[in-house]
């Protein structure tokens, strides 16, 4: 089923959707492995974070909020810290799903594009910031259980930090299964691009975080480094990103421009100014582009040829042949008996009609004499 | 008032049959009653186009012009159009011992010209349709004679040309009221305004159409009528577009 054909769920559906996610949301945050990254020795691996994003992306803001919040709310409640104690943490997670959830409500649907992959990209980054954001300051301002500025590097820094390179794995991951992301050219190449530098940063940098780990506890003035490095991944993460969007766009940017000269030739345009600079390149696509371009031209110098071949259809007639032809005909007596006859059955069906409306005259009269 | 239309060409194979055939439909779907008469004693063939089987065929031309029935005994109705439009179809005879004897013995232009105007007045037909034999025998000029309207068709061929200028110049000797070329098969590559041009300059005559050569009126093979089949086909609304001027 194509996803652009999913409506919004609403009342009973959505209900269900809402509380069977949360309760999924809650179960995965209160009993997930402990799964560590670098710089984040103490926040869980949670890959369940994507749920409310992927949900809410997909089915709108309300699902996308409620199961964020419900679920943390059901989390925290198994895990036995209540169910209202961390409440900006709710908030949190609500908004995990209620960003990218009016990102659907307005409208971005499939994503086939590399304009759309990014934005998804972006989306999943600003969520981060704003849900983690949201939190830090409600903590600040009314719960205040945390000790500023320590819980930064201990505690929120590594959270975005794992959060956003899991989002920036899964979440696509998640939308290709569901057909959310149409694979095309420029999507392909994207996916696998980006997700190769996830996976080779994400991997490298846990690898050295467990080697070292035992020594780096021992020696805690480097901890602060090695904090340091959880940013170097993330940024890592984004200028990789943001590298293989430049080369998918290295590699689409002139299928664009072949099809749309390929759309010109469609409409008998054979100059092709699209194919400027691809054709000075050396590649495949500027080999394609210069063969088009000689097709194009072929074309035109065929179809020339055809036109003026139009203007090579002569009538010729011989005039001499065709007075004798027609005299023969017209002096013959058969030829001029028949003419005879057709004059006068031309004027006698002249009359017949004249006659026709005089009869009709009169009648009438008789008619409204009656 | 109703109109007797000749549809005419020099050579054989122009196609004069499908023209009148398709001309006679697209009329009638116009609300008009039309009767197709096929002079073409010869070599008769319209009636393959309405599907009309000879076994079914009565009373022909034939008949009537040997005195054997009246003239609206022959008429076959093949085509009916709501409650307006109709055509009907008046066929010659398939029997070879039929044709052969109009071939040797002719018939008179009197007696023709009574059975169309019996057949106009006693099925208040709109238009008449007259499908002829090719080329300039006695039999068809007397069609054109008995013609208020003449429709040449010539195929844009070298072996078209010298015969449809001397159809040309006898119609206007016969003083036929009025008179059109009209081109057929002619190949997608020419140009159409120019090919009217060199054509009405060549014969003298306006050009009321250019009907490209189709590959779907081939593959119909006249098994049927053009343009019922194809209604939304550019022949269809060229054909369409002759009936309206022919109408004036
Ligand atoms: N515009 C066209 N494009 C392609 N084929 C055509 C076209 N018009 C007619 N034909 C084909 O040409 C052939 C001859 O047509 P038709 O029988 O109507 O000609 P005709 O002038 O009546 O022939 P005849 O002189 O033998 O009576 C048919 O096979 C018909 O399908
Ligand atoms: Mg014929």
């Amino acid at each position: 089923m194509s996803l652009s054909k999913i409506r919004l769920p609403k009342g009973m559906r959505a209900l269900v959707l809402i509380i069977s996610a949360a309760l999924v949301y809650g179960f995965l945050n209160a009993y997930s492995n402990r799964l560590l990254l670098p710089s984040a020795p103490f926040i869980a691996l949670r890959p369940q974070v994507v749920l409310p994003f992927f949900l809410g992306l997909v089915f709108g803001p309300w699902v996308g909020f409620l199961t964020g919040f419900l679920g943390n709310m059901i989390g925290d409640a198994l895990c036995g810290y209540g169910c209202w104690t961390f409440w900006n943490w709710h908030i949190a997670n609500g908004i995990y799903g209620l960003l990218p959830g009016l990102a659907c409500y307005f409208g971005l649907k499939e994503i086939r594009t590399l304009r759309r992959f990014v934005i998804m990209e972006t989306i999943v980054v600003a969520t981060n910031l704003v849900a983690i954001g949201v939190a830090v300051l409600a903590d600040l301002f009314w719960l205040k259980t945390m000790q500023f500025p320590e819980s930064l590097n201990s505690w929120i820094l590594p959270a975005l930090i794992t959060n956003i390179v899991l989002s920036f794995v899964l979440v696509p991951l998640l939308l290709v299964f569901v057909k959310f992301i149409v694979i095309t050219v420029e999507t392909r190449i994207t996916l696998v691009l980006s997700w190769l530098i996830v996976s080779i940063v994400v991997i490298s940098a846990t690898a050295v975080t467990w080697t070292v780990w035992n020594d780096l506890t021992s020696q805690a003035a480097s901890v602060q480094a090695f904090y340091s490095a959880g940013i170097v991944t993330v940024l890592v993460v984004i200028i990789g990103f943001l590298i293989s969007v430049f080369l998918a766009h290295r590699i689409t940017d002139p299928l664009a421009n072949l099809g749309q000269a390929a759309r010109q030739i469609e409409q008998g345009e054979y100059q092709l100014p699209v194919l400027d600079t691809l054709d000075k390149r050396s590649d495949e696509f500027g080999q394609l582009a210069t063969v088009m371009r000689s097709m194009a031209s072929q074309i035109e110098a065929r179809e020339t040829r055809l036109k003026n071949q139009v203007a090579e259809l002569k009538i010729e007639i011989d005039r001499t042949k065709q007075d004798e032809d027609v005299r023969e005909i017209v002096e013959s007596d058969y030829f001029k008996a028949l003419r005879q006859k057709a004059r006068g059955f031309r004027t006698t069906s002249r009359i017949d009609k004249e006659e026709e409306i005089k009869d009709a005259t009169p009648k009438d009269d008789e008619s409204s004499s009656i | 008032m109703s109109k007797i239309i000749s549809i005419h060409s020099f050579r054989g194979g122009t196609g004069k049959s499908n023209t009148t055939a398709n001309l006679a439909v697209s009329l009638a779907q116009m609300g008009l009653r039309v009767c197709v008469v096929d002079t073409d004693i010869q070599s008769p063939g319209i009636h393959v186009m309405f599907q009309l089987n000879p076994k079914d065929i009565k009373f022909s031309l034939n008949d009537f012009l040997w005195g054997k029935c009246e003239i609206e005994q022959t008429a076959h109705e093949v085509f009916t159009e709501d409650s307006k439009g109709r055509v009907f179809l008046i066929p010659s005879s398939m029997r070879t011992g039929d044709i052969a004897r109009v071939l040797k013995f002719g018939y008179d232009i009197q007696l023709l010209r009574e059975g169309f105007m019996n057949i106009i007045s006693k099925l208040t037909i709109d238009v008449l349709l007259i499908d002829t034999h090719p080329g300039l025998n006695e039999e068809t000029l007397m069609s054109i004679a008995l013609s208020d309207v003449l429709l040449i068709i010539l195929r844009p061929d070298a072996q078209d040309y010298q015969g449809t200028a001397v159809t040309v110049e006898v119609a206007r000797q016969i003083e036929v009221p009025q008179m059109y070329l009209l081109m057929n098969k002619v190949p997608d590559l020419f140009d159409k305004t120019e090919t009217i041009e060199k054509a009405q300059e060549a014969f003298t005559c306006p050009v009321i159409a250019i009907l490209p050569h189709s590959d779907e009126m081939m593959m119909l093979a006249s098994n049927g009528i053009f343009v019922r089949q194809y209604p939304d086909h550019p022949i269809t609304r060229e054909i369409g577009m002759v009936a309206q001027k022919i109408l004036g």
